[in-house]
């Protein structure tokens, strides 16, 4: 059974001052969310703060907030990439993060072997990536050109190979950022059936995401974040509601 | 289910499931650091054997030029300064990849949950990768000066070992310090150059004046060479070097678990 538990989970950035040019990139990220906190010696942003939630077997999160409200963040905590700097944090269940679809993609290896180090990387075994090789190439209607470096594809050819391995093999807990955009139409139409099968063979999935449409049709629950912390956590259409107000008040 | 108690996994716990999962995903770091020299190498002809052909250039100019300018019989000195060239070209790569080991991997890090481990692991495999490619530039110095082939030889599969068990431990900690201080690849580079000509490799330690040995004996590099130069010419490394070494392991295992288990959950927060 797949269940997630975070009890006043903060995550807080340490900003050091030798390195000028991230600590600019963190004031932009600053602008738009999140909460300076300045002590003695060192400064740090607090990108989440006191986060308590509680999702089961079953659950289907939708996760909305601004831009900078600490939502990449808390889907890299659900991943466990981020380990809070405050709270406690359970996760019971393999995680698989799709949070970028280019991630482990080269350029200069062929599509099979992308395929293999992108299957080995998301925690496959060898086995398992051979019985899946081929469902994957056939998905990405790729043919040949699976055997030729992936430099020579099109954007629309590679996005269906990232796609097409990262969908492959369902975890007990997914974390989905912001959902595909581009493609032909047709694969589009591929690409949403794929990814739906995908979420109903996951226990648990959390969705970030703008598309009113998305949550209404996967999803079981919202949680609304402002400023790094939730300011709802439920119903769908409530959810919905808040994230509206919450935006007709900025 | 709903008995959750409170049972987060110790911080000890964690780092030593982050140190034994990394041995454990050997998959994924050899196939990584296979990735890496063939991206490098990638569209030229003759591949990673330009690693073997630059070192072979490198060595036997240094061989015949050194040879000479210190007057010494060049049978003796030229295998000298191809296996100890050898040795410390491994040990000096793995110090300065293995400081930029988790800044490189910033992408893999922030991407998905994999153990750090792994990624100094890669750099590791990588950096024997290159020396296995290397060494065939020493065989050939076997026929020209007749050194005789003794079982002294395959004492460098221990010698590896041991280098490899000390570049893991010390590897995680520079590969820390590497992230979180970003001036430390600088430093080191340099420091490495310097170290270069204070440790016995070019020159013969026979030559310096026996009251300043003290200082190759307290030389930690000068041991590292020595354990791996000495299989290399076919003989057995000084027992001094040896047990020199064993300590060191020792002192990087302590150092890098307990570096581990005080940084490991910070190192994300750095990159």
């Amino acid at each position: 059974m797949a269940n997630i538990i975070l009890k006043n989970v903060s995550i807080e950035f340490p900003i050091y001052h030798a390195n000028a040019r991230s600590l600019k990139k963190q004031f932009l990220r600053l602008s738009t969310g999140g909460k300076l906190l300045q002590t003695a010696k060192s400064l740090s942003v607090k990108a989440l703060s006191e986060i308590n939630l509680h999702i089961e077997h079953g659950d289907r999160i939708g996760l909305v907030g601004h831009n900078g409200a600490g939502k990449s963040t808390l889907l890299r905590v659900l991943s466990r990439i981020y380990e809070p700097t405050e709270g406690y944090l359970n996760i019971e269940g393999s995680v698989s993060p799709l949070l970028d679809l280019m991630f482990g993609i080269e350029p200069e290896s062929t599509g099979y072997e992308n395929i293999f180090t992108r299957g080995l990387l998301l925690g496959h075994t060898r086995k398992k990536i051979y019985e899946k090789i081929d469902e994957i190439a056939d998905f990405t209607g790729l043919g040949d050109y699976l055997s030729v470096p992936i430099r020579t594809y099109s954007a629309g050819m590679r996005l269906r190979l990232a796609f097409g391995v990262a969908t492959s093999i369902a975890p007990e807990i997914l974390v989905l950022d912001e959902v595909v955009g581009t493609g032909d139409l047709a694969f589009m139409e591929k690409a949403k059936a794929r990814m739906n099968q995908l979420i109903e063979q996951s226990s648990i999935v959390v969705i970030a995401t703008h598309s009113e449409k998305m949550m209404k049709e996967v999803c079981n629950k919202v949680v609304v974040l402002k400023a790094g912390k939730i300011e709802f956590y439920g119903d769908v259409k409530e959810g919905i509601e808040k994230y509206h107000e919450s935006t007709a008040n900025q | 289910m709903s008995s959750i108690t409170e049972k987060m996994p110790t911080r000890f716990q964690l780092a030593l499931k982050d140190i034994f999962d990394g041995l454990k995903n050997w998959p994924i770091w050899i196939l990584l650091s296979w990735q890496d020299i063939r991206l490098r190498y990638r569209r030229s002809q003759l591949g990673p054997f330009w690693i073997t052909i630059s070192m072979a250039i490198t060595i036997y100019t240094m061989g015949f030029l050194y040879g000479h300018l210190f007057r010494t019989p060049i049978q003796n000195y030229f295998p000298f300064l191809a296996a100890g060239m050898l040795a410390w070209n491994l040990i000096s790569l793995l110090i300065i990849e293995e400081t930029n080991a988790f800044i490189e991997a910033d992408n893999f890090l922030k991407q998905i949950k994999l153990p750090y481990s792994v990624f100094v692991l890669r750099i590791i495999s990588r950096c024997f990768i290159i020396f296995l490619h290397n060494i065939v530039v020493i065989i050939p110095l076997f026929f020209i000066f007749h050194i005789q082939v003794t079982w002294a030889i395959l004492f460098i599969v221990p010698s590896l070992l041991l280098i490899f068990i000390n570049a893991f431990c010390y590897g995680l900690i520079l590969a820390a310090i590497g992230a979180r201080y970003r001036d430390v690849a600088q430093l080191i580079t340099s420091v490495i150059q310097v170290i270069f000509f204070i440790t016995p490799i070019m020159w013969n330690p026979a030559i310096l004046p026996e009251k300043y040995h003290i200082w190759i004996m307290l030389n930690p590099f000068a041991q590292y060479v020595e354990i791996l130069r000495a299989p290399l010419m076919s003989t057995l490394p000084t027992m001094y070097s040896i047990n020199a070494v064993l300590f060191m392991t020792l002192v990087g295992m302590i150092l890098s678990s307990l570096l581990m288990l005080r940084v490991r959950h910070r190192i994300i927060y750095w990159l």
